[in-house]
């Protein structure tokens, strides 16, 4: 009787603490600067500290409160007059892997890791700032990335948006060359129009619904949505959200700030911040916009980054940048995906996604020493064995090799394009296959490349980011060693993803009970 | 399997006398006697009999003997009056390929000998063969179409069933023609007789060949000789009804290229390829498209 | 557990070994014995005669079912395979292992590779559906460019290209399955069997086009033979003769599946092509026909064993497909027959050529010469292996192109049967330009004291050597194994003998022509060394030299450029059209990429956003 009773508590309790892996790392961040004149040790150890929390935190929340979605209504408003969090499989994978990439690409470490001492001189006390200031913006694009994935109101997700944009502005410019602040620039000039079209895209929306919140707006869609203001609204919040997202043709800041940023930053806006924006459209596009005009511009700018991103890569001089247009086309192929709709297409968007988090974030962590031009990359096998065969595994995997993970993920996709099987899903089919090979060209010509010989090879990976590499490729054998479960786990998280009725009904109960 | 010692032992006499209606027919042309009735039996005597025997190595030596040995399995293949041999173990096709072995003894032989001379003729030899197993190869296809086998017995029955009006000549005339152009090729007479270089023997294959190794390419040529002869007859002239007509007819066979290898000059290799994939090719191929269609 | 799980288990299980202790001297030897176990596991699945032997592994992604089994065609390629990885492992496993070692390679890495082949074409050839089927291939394409690649320089460039063309067809041959999956619904093979009969003809084209013509790059087929020579002659010695001997057959396999166990050659030669006369099984003879003639005569041209050898592969494929698409018992056999003697062939040759270099260090044909003084078993191997590679008695190679010819005639195919024989020639013209210019001729100075192929690399040679005149003389046992391949894929099957073809209308009986031709031999033999004086062997140089002197320091070797008079004819037809058209498109991809890097490079960034806003709300209005 007493275990009965003490569940619900426990539920309560446990669901509250959703907040914290947002608010957590926001508090943080505010506290870094005072802390590190404090202690410099402290503020160091404050940003991991705090992101192994938030990991534990949503860890747990996962286990515990299993697969049934849940919400959380921020301030004890109900729906959809307060601010609402929304937790399902998917939100709560992306919250888990928030914290564990950043702590896994902390920036912070680069000085004190395995690195070695030719950052060491950084004790005085600029530097220190600098530290703090980094670890704060670091922390900042957590709050803001955890946030994107788990609001249930678009306004939140909004404001999310920004506080990542403003965070990764920073975290960009903040090596200081002259190439970084000419890319930053860029960035911020492309987000900015972005962010307008979006704010405009939200406007209409709820100059037209009155709402913002996601879970009404589903309720309200099919009426009020469901025409070509709607699709308009849908274009312009596409646009803006797709920014983040490297969609075509609002992805011309990749290959600079990519290039110019550190590599580990690169790594976290490429592998994480991309798929957070991409989890936005796809719960726009799933929730208030089934129309399928809506898919369709989806398809046809998803192919053209395929394309345009795909071939720019072929001709790539330097290490980052080829990385960042390859970047740009796996994005395109999960738009696709994610265009063809249905429990397949999600699932194949899904396992697309996960998939270039993985292999782009390792990539770019072997990018922190390979930062230069291809050609100097000849013989870097000889000084760094494990890194050129992890470069050689991720890339088996990106164009695609059976049984690696990154074959099925582009087989789901193609398979479901297929069974679609329009003109213009031909269309995209015969681009994905084509830039595959082109893919394969240009990666393995940096693979035979690695294993030239060469009498001055490149320095060597330092310890921990080819800890950090090898560890996500670990995770892509296991994956494919246990290909069944992550499957069933990946196939049960896009049907909730694609459940529309059951997200309204999770954030409404009152209203399918008040029907029955 | 006495057929199998008499077939080639056949084939070599009738070779020996057509070497000497050879050179009849040269001296005839040139207005000299010629030579003795056994006088192509005595060089190949004298050439072993020599006290000078120059070996280049074992290849050299091996090389002559898959040339006389190619040609002595070759001829069993085709059939005699009265006898068969092995032509229903082999046909027709197994016989061209069986008379490449001599050629590629020979090219092997010469080749060990390591004179670049000796490798040049090696060199414009086999880009003969190139040349003229091409309109070889087509009349070779026209027949055995024609007669629905590669079976040298059946197509002899097939051609001796209806008399004159059911021999090959009769019947496929243009592949008929064609075939006698390959077989001036073959035989390396002029015009096409620049892989053998009688006349300039530091350029040919033969530069390092003496004595005995002499010999046995005279044996070699009495053997091609009569099988380029015979072949002719079993594929066009309705085989031998009976020793009388089959020798009647190899030897008018052989006699035409000699004859009439006087009149030309000669061609220089390229040209020699040109001609032969022009004229017999074309010929064979458009007396094939007469049978077929 | 069944037996296929067995064999396939054994061969993961060489794999891992080779990963282990593939570093140690011992590796070679244990590669040698392990593949000589999964020879063993393979002959006891029975797959050849009796029913398939299914694996009890099945997978399914997608509602697409996986499962693999071995029929008889399977079984013939993969004891091939298997003996292939035999002998080539014997090969490496002695001195070539630590010569290698030695020159700063990593003998790990090459049976790990040698390994990763076997065991990735065994699992394509148990492939029981087409998506088991396209991860088989893809793991046979990537295993290949492992051992193209372990060689590193050149090697490394011709298997980049070669991977370049192997993933562009995966990548077609992926668009083919998913258009008979539209289609069908299914990627398996009873299902699409079922259904494939109701697809238009324009579809079949597409599906051949797609799919034939991915299958066709690993084949080398034309137009996509250009990779292949370079990428299998730079491979390291053993690696190379396994390549040769059987990796681009696995694309003979695919097409095998594709043309004739599931179009069937009633379809394709009811399929008209527009505009001409040609049905479309005339058309694939006639490209397996170029195949043969201009690799051939490409080959012709090469002045390094290696390559030359190489090329020659490529238009051997085309006397398979040939065979294959003339479609009768006998033609369909020799397709299928040349596939193992060639196999052997090409092995033993291209192992010959590899000691040659390990003794002399280099291939290129006008480096070397007079070496049969030197190497004269070496000389025997090569020499059998050039008699059955231009298809002469009494070798293999001789029983399986006579079967390909004589199917030809007794089809009525004129022109196809002189492209056959106009390939065969210019074999005859190459592999005597191979054999003289290492073996015949003028011995170099440099060269005097070769000694013969140390006896590891040796013994498998001579041991391939025995192979290829014994299938010569008694093809009866191999031919009873492509008769039920036959049976299995629903051809009419040959009607063999011990000696043979059993033919009314001209048979071939080899034990005869073999006996006749020793016979014939041993005359020669009695005429030459019977009669006559003693020779007497002179020094090489006691030549006749028609006034000139011939000195001890200046050796005259008759090498390059070796049919002058032919290529003053020819040489002129050599265009270089295949490689323009690969320029051509290298040139378009770089062109795209180019304009591609622009667009990020200048664009405009808020003019884009504008743009794309502008034209997204113009089509949701409009």
């Amino acid at each position: 009787m007493i275990s009965d009773l003490a569940v619900p508590n426990l539920f309560v309790a446990q669901a509250g603490q959703l907040v914290l892996p947002v608010v957590l790392p926001l508090l943080a961040a505010f506290l870094m600067q005072p802390l590190a004149r404090v202690s410099t040790a402290l503020a160091r150890g404050l940003g991991p500290l705090v992101l192994i929390l938030c990991a534990w935190i949503t860890a747990q929340l996962w286990i515990q409160l299993g697969d049934a979605p849940f919400t959380l209504a921020i301030g004890g408003f109900a729906p959809p007059l307060g601010i609402l969090f929304y937790a399902d499989g998917i939100a709560l994978l992306f919250a888990l892997a928030v914290p564990v990439f950043a702590l896994l690409f902390w920036p912070g470490s680069e000085s004190g890791g395995g690195a070695g001492a030719d950052s060491r001189p950084g004790s005085d006390q600029a530097d220190r700032d600098q530290a703090a200031r980094r670890d704060a913006l670091v922390l900042l694009l957590v709050a803001a990335t955890t946030g994107l994935a788990l609001s249930g109101d678009l306004f939140n997700l909004y404001v999310f948006y920004e506080l990542a944009a403003v965070a990764s502005f920073g975290l960009v410019a903040l090596s200081g060359t002259g190439r970084a602040q000419v890319a930053t620039f860029r960035y911020l000039m492309i987000s900015a129009f972005g962010s307008v079209l979006a704010l405009a895209g939200i406007a209409i929306l709820y100059m037209q619904t009155g709402t913002l919140n996601l879970g009404q707006l589903a309720q309200l869609a099919p009426e009020t949505l469901n025409n070509p203001i709607g699709s308009a609204a849908f274009a312009l919040m596409l646009i803006g959200f797709g920014v983040k997202a490297e969609l075509f043709p609002v992805n011309t800041w990749v290959p600079e700030v990519y290039a110019g940023a550190p590599a580990r930053v690169s790594a976290l806006l490429a592998g994480l911040v991309s798929k957070l924006a991409v989890l936005v459209i796809v719960r726009l596009l799933v929730l208030i916009f089934p129309q399928p005009e809506a898919a369709q511009m989806l398809l046809v700018l998803g192919v053209l980054g395929v394309l345009t991103g795909e071939f720019a890569a072929w001709r790539a001089k330097d290490f980052p940048r080829m990385l960042a247009f390859s970047s740009i086309g796996q994005l395109g192929i999960v738009f696709v995906a994610f265009s063809i709709g249905g429990e397949i297409g999600l699932l194949a968007g899904l396992a697309v996604a996960l998939h270039h988090l993985i292999v782009k974030s390792a990539l770019f962590g072997l990018a922190v020493r390979w930062n230069g031009s291809l050609e100097a990359l000849a013989g870097a096998a000889r000084t760094s064995p494990l890194g050129a065969a992890l470069f050689v595994l991720f890339a088996l995997s990106l164009v695609g090799v059976p049984p690696l993970p990154g074959f099925w993920a582009k087989l789901t996709v193609i398979v479901g394009l297929a069974e679609r099987g329009t003109p213009l899903d031909i269309t995209a089919l015969m681009s994905i296959l084509l830039v595959t090979a082109v893919e394969a060209s240009y990666l393995f010509r940096v693979a035979i490349r690695l294993y030239q010989d060469n009498p001055d090879p490149v320095a060597r990976h330092a310890r921990r980011d080819l800890g950090v590499s090898a560890l996500l490729g670990a995770v892509l054998v296991a994956a494919t060693l246990g290909l069944r479960p992550v499957a069933d786990v990946l196939g049960a998280g896009a049907a909730q993803l694609g459940d529309r009725a059951g997200y309204i009904e999770t954030v409404f109960p009152s209203h399918v009970a008040g029907k029955d | 399997m006495i057929e199998l010692i008499l077939m080639p032992l056949a084939a070599f006499v009738i070779g020996l006398a057509m070497v000497l209606m050879m050179r009849r027919i040269g001296a005839r042309l040139q207005r000299r006697v010629g030579p003795p009735l056994l006088q192509p039996l005595w060089d190949i005597i004298k050439l072993h009999g020599k006290e000078t025997q120059t070996s280049h190595g074992l290849i050299h030596e091996l090389g002559i003997v898959m040339a006389i040995g190619g040609f002595v399995a070759a001829v069993t293949l085709m059939p005699l009056p009265g006898m068969n041999g092995l032509a229903e173990q082999g046909g027709l096709i197994a016989l061209v390929y069986m008379m490449m072995i001599p050629s590629l003894g020979l090219a092997l032989g010469v080749g060990q000998c390591a004179n670049p001379n000796g490798s040049i003729g090696i060199s414009r030899a086999l880009t003969a063969m190139l040349a003229y197993d091409i309109p070889m190869v087509i009349v070779v296809f026209g027949v055995a179409f024609f007669y629905g086998s590669t079976s040298l017995v059946q197509i002899i029955d097939a051609q001796q069933a209806g008399g004159f009006a059911t021999w090959g000549i009769a019947e496929m005339p243009l592949l008929a023609f064609a075939g006698l152009f390959a077989m001036q090729a073959m035989l390396g007479k002029q015009p096409f007789e620049i892989y053998v270089a009688p006349a300039e023997i530091a350029t040919g294959p033969m530069v390092e060949m003496g004595g005995k190794f002499l010999g046995g390419l005279f044996i070699m040529q009495c053997f091609q000789l009569y099988a380029a002869g015979a072949l002719y007859t079993l594929l066009f002239l309705g085989g031998g009804e009976n020793w009388l007509t089959f020798l009647i007819k190899v030897f008018a066979v052989v006699a035409i290229p000699m004859s009439i290898a006087f009149l030309f000059p000669r061609y220089r290799t390229e040209d020699v390829v040109r001609l032969v994939w022009k004229w017999p090719a074309m010929i064979g191929l458009l007396g094939i498209a007469f049978l077929m269609y | 557990m069944t037996s296929l799980d067995h064999l396939v288990l054994v061969s993961a299980l060489t794999l891992a070994l080779m990963l282990l202790f593939g570093r140690m001297r011992i590796a070679g030897r244990l590669a040698v014995v392990l593949y000589a176990v999964q020879f063993l596991l393979l002959m006891q699945t029975g797959a050849l005669l009796g029913e398939p032997v299914a694996s009890s592994l099945t997978l399914s992604v997608l509602d697409l079912q996986m499962h693999w089994r071995y029929d008889a065609l399977s079984w013939f390629f993969a004891m091939i395979t298997i003996g292939a990885g035999f002998f080539c492992a014997w090969y490496a496993a002695g001195v070539w292992q630590e010569r290698y070692r030695e020159e700063g390679h990593s003998p790990r890495l090459f049976h790990v590779a040698l390994a990763a082949n076997v065991l990735t074409m065994l699992i394509l050839l148990g492939s029981g559906d087409l998506l088991s089927l396209f991860i088989g291939w893809e793991l046979v394409s990537w295993a290949s460019f492992l051992l193209m690649a372990v060689g590193g320089g050149p090697a490394g460039r011709a298997a980049l290209r070669y991977l370049v063309y192997a993933f562009s067809g995966g990548m077609a041959i992926l668009a083919g399955l998913m258009l008979i999956y539209t289609q069908t619904g299914s990627l398996d093979y009873a299902r699409v069997l079922s259904l494939l009969g109701e697809l238009s003809d324009g579809q079949v084209w597409l599906l051949l086009l797609l799919i034939g013509g991915g299958f066709a790059v690993k084949m080398g087929l034309l137009p996509f033979h250009l990779w292949q020579a370079a990428a299998y002659a730079e491979t390291p010695g053993p690696g190379s003769s396994f390549l040769g001997a059987i990796s681009a057959r696995m694309g003979l396999y695919a097409l095998i599946m594709l043309l004739v166990a599931m179009l069937g050659i009633g379809r394709l030669t009811a399929m008209e092509v527009p505009f001409t006369f040609l049905s479309a099984r005339d058309l694939i003879a006639w490209i397996a026909a170029l195949t043969v003639i201009i690799p051939t005569y490409i080959a012709l041209q090469q002045h390094d064993a290696r390559y030359l050898l190489a090329w020659h592969g490529i238009g051997q494929g085309g006397y398979m497909l040939l065979g294959l698409m003339v479609g009768n018992a006998v033609g369909s056999a020799g397709g299928l027959f040349h596939v193992f003697t060639y196999g052997i062939t090409q092995a033993a040759l291209l192992m010959a050529v590899f000691a040659v270099v390990h003794r002399t260090g280099t291939a290129d044909l006008n480096k070397l010469g007079g070496l049969v003084a030197r190497m004269p078993l070496t000389f025997l191997v090569l020499l059998f292996g050039i008699i059955s590679l231009a298809g002469l008695p009494p070798m293999a190679g001789f029983v399986s192109k006579w079967m390909v010819y004589r199917s030809l005639v007794a089809e009525g195919m004129p022109l196809l049967f002189v492209a056959a024989v106009v390939g065969t020639l210019g074999t005859i013209l190459s592999v005597y330009k191979l054999i003289h210019n290492i073996f015949l001729g003028q011995l170099r100075i440099e060269h005097e004291q070769v000694r013969e192929a140390p006896l590891s690399m040796l013994l498998p040679m001579l041991g391939l050597s025995t192979l290829i005149f014994l299938v010569g003389v008694t093809p009866g046992p191999a031919l009873s194994w492509v008769a039920a391949v036959q049976a299995s894929l629903g051809l009419p099957p040959v009607p063999y003998t011990l000696g043979g073809i059993e033919d009314p209308r001209g048979g071939l009986d080899m034990l005869w022509l073999v006996g006749i031709l020793m016979a014939g031999f041993g005359v020669g033999a009695l005429i030459f060394f019977g009669l006559g004086g003693r020779s007497k062997r002179v020094h090489q140089l006691d030549n006749y030299a028609g006034g000139h002197f011939l000195t001890a320091d200046v050796r005259y070797q008759y090498s390059d450029n070796f049919y002058a008079g032919l290529m003053h004819l020819i040489g002129p037809w050599y265009r270089g059209a295949f490689l323009w058209l690969e320029k051509a498109l290298t040139a378009t991809v770089a062109f795209l990429s180019a304009v591609m890097n622009g667009f990020y490079r200048y664009a405009q960034p808020a003019l884009f956003v504008l743009a794309t806003a502008v034209a997204l709300l113009a089509l949701t209005t409009a």
